[in-house]
């Protein structure tokens, strides 16, 4: 599969005041291939959003280089390119919305780009019928719920026509259903079209469900695989002030109890079926 | 001496094209030393209500009395305000000083304490946050970390000595770490200080671990209200209410259905852990 993102030996340092300066990105090498759903984890101020702002040249690296389907971010040439290849979407869905219609708002990005109107007309019909928000196409979306104006920002981001979707917690200002909601929008995305996904979270049930978990910590990449590798970790992941799901905690409780289940339980239907096939042992 | 919500309705904008019904009809009475939790999805109803515990709403029908005194009179507000500590969403927002010290101050300061009592109360207030005074009041607020401003925000709410504190989603877009920072600070202010807290929250595993109470909004009005592991037993009603259950809950639940003799309601992943051992021991005996 060909690579959508590539970072080599990424450092980025805020620059606060004349002499103080904070490093943000610590020699950062890293390699997301086209169709991936990755999610980074870490805690605040770990470095996952800046690392997310530079996958579409919102910030340039103080040294070394991003590649976006091979154009280096800091070829201003080709900021349009990059930009249209990896959209963002942000925490606060009220932060995005531009219009007072739902359709409305999902047409601003590509009239910017602009497309005939029957080519947006269509771009838009198809976005909205991704994110399932068809039937408020005409609503105000001051008048939705969080996670409905979430999936409008998301489809606003679609009707670009992206490659690669960049969300920086997605879901931090939003209620359970809300949550859900967008979850359940971004796999479709990934599953359905093809688009490379990376999800920034502080939600471990997220998290779990990508296909790649990427954990960062003072800057530098600490943790890379599969969520079942990096969730097994639970005393690492302690240690970097990151949570593990229940289940994970309780299959660890037991095995210090002598109760040795399957390795690598990460959701309930895992941990019921281990602890059936454990009983039927006995 | 409780907060007591009278059979109160509240109408944003009445009169107007722009009417909207928030609260219908609501009862409740908070007793002195609880630890409630309020959930509820976005739009139940939740903000609307926590902001008549002090008398920032008043109902448009209804009454709310906090320890025995009417909100919706003028003269009592000071003393309400006082007595009902509210913390909103993201209240780091809300810090605005050069120092943590001036910022926790800015309240009692309205008091008419001396400068010694107000410097006492800042003391005592960073303290109860879990933030040194000595390393933290000469800071700027905005140089601390997410978690730190926050716990400064609600040290200006405890400055003022409230016996109720209201919580409106206090972890928010905090990390695992700083979310159990938090919430560890707010279950010793009950526990330790005996403060009455009613936390609004989202999270099913956080309610379970701390609160003794839950009550859940809906559409304006109170949907449930009962012990968490009393609630816990009916997943499908809070499912349909924008709510879940925990994840160790929703797994016991399965165990038990298979295997008699398994307690269902279980609220915290230690609990859990008892229980099957003691459930597993017992089938090794047999």
């Amino acid at each position: 599969m060909t690579e959508m993102f590539r970072l080599e030996n990424v450092w980025h340092r805020y620059s606060e005041g004349e002499t103080v300066e904070r490093v943000a990105l610590k020699d950062v090498t890293l390699s997301i291939k086209q169709g991936e759903f990755v999610a980074v984890i870490g805690h605040n101020g770990s470095g996952k959003s800046t690392l997310a702002k530079h996958l579409n040249a919102l910030l340039l690296p103080t040294e070394g280089c991003v590649l976006v389907k091979g154009w280096d971010t800091r070829d201003a040439k080709h900021l349009w390119d990059i930009r249209q290849t990896a959209g963002m979407v942000f925490q606060n869905p009220d932060n995005q919305i531009v219009a007072t219609a739902v359709e409305e708002d999902v047409a601003f990005g590509p009239e910017n780009l602009g497309i005939p109107a029957a080519e947006i007309r269509r771009r838009v019909d198809e976005a909205l019928k991704i994110v399932g928000m068809t039937e408020y196409r005409r609503a105000a979306p001051h008048l939705l719920s969080g996670g409905q104006k979430q999936r409008i920002a998301i489809a606003g981001v679609l009707a670009m026509q992206p490659e690669a979707m960049i969300l920086d917690e997605p879901t931090a200002m939003l209620d359970p259903s809300g949550r859900r909601e967008v979850m359940e929008t971004v796999l479709r995305l990934n599953r359905q079209e093809g688009i490379t996904i990376v999800y920034i979270t502080h939600f471990m049930e997220e998290a779990v469900q990508a296909g790649r978990v990427v954990v960062m910590d003072g800057g530098q990449k600490v943790l890379d695989g599969v969520p079942r590798e990096v969730f097994t970790q639970v005393a690492e992941l302690r240690r970097l002030g990151l949570d593990v799901p229940q289940v994970t905690e309780l299959a660890q409780h037991l095995a210090r109890r002598g109760i040795k289940l399957q390795p690598g339980i990460l959701t309930v239907e895992e941990m019921e079926a281990e602890l059936c096939r454990y009983v039927s042992q006995m | 001496m409780p907060i007591c919500v009278t059979d109160v309705t509240y109408t944003y904008q009445p009169g107007t094209p722009f009417a909207a019904t928030a609260l219908r009809g609501v009862n409740l009475t908070i007793s002195e030393g609880e630890f409630l939790g309020l959930s509820g999805h976005t739009g139940s109803g939740k903000s609307t209500l926590i902001q008549h515990f002090n008398g920032l709403l008043r109902p448009t029908e209804g009454q709310v009395s906090v320890d025995g005194v009417d909100t919706a009179n003028r003269n009592n507000r000071k003393a309400i305000r006082q007595k009902v500590g509210l913390v909103f969403q993201y209240p780091e927002h809300q810090l605005f000083e050069e120092t943590v010290a001036k910022d926790v101050a800015f309240g009692p300061r309205n008091l008419a304490l001396s400068e010694a009592e107000i410097e006492e109360r800042v003391q005592e207030a960073l303290t109860m946050v879990g933030l040194d005074p000595a390393k933290y009041a000469p800071r700027s607020p905005f140089d601390l970390s997410g978690g730190e401003m926050r716990r400064v925000a609600i040290a200006g709410v405890l400055a003022m000595n409230p016996s109720y504190l209201i919580l409106d989603e206090p972890t928010a877009g905090l990390d695992p770490r700083g979310r159990n920072e938090i919430l560890g600070h707010v279950a010793r202010l009950h526990k330790e200080l005996g403060l009455t807290v009613v936390l609004v929250s989202h999270s099913m595993e956080d309610v379970a671990r701390l609160v003794d109470r839950l009550v859940i909004m809906h559409r304006g009005q109170v949907a449930a209200d009962g012990k968490p592991r009393e609630l816990f037993g009916e997943p499908e009603r809070l499912k349909e209410l924008g709510l879940g259950i925990p994840q160790v809950t929703e797994l016991m639940r399965r165990i038990a259905a298979k295997y008699p003799g398994v307690r269902p309601d279980v609220l915290t992943v230690k609990e859990a852990a008892a229980e099957l051992l003691r459930y597993l021991g017992r089938q090794a005996d047999a």
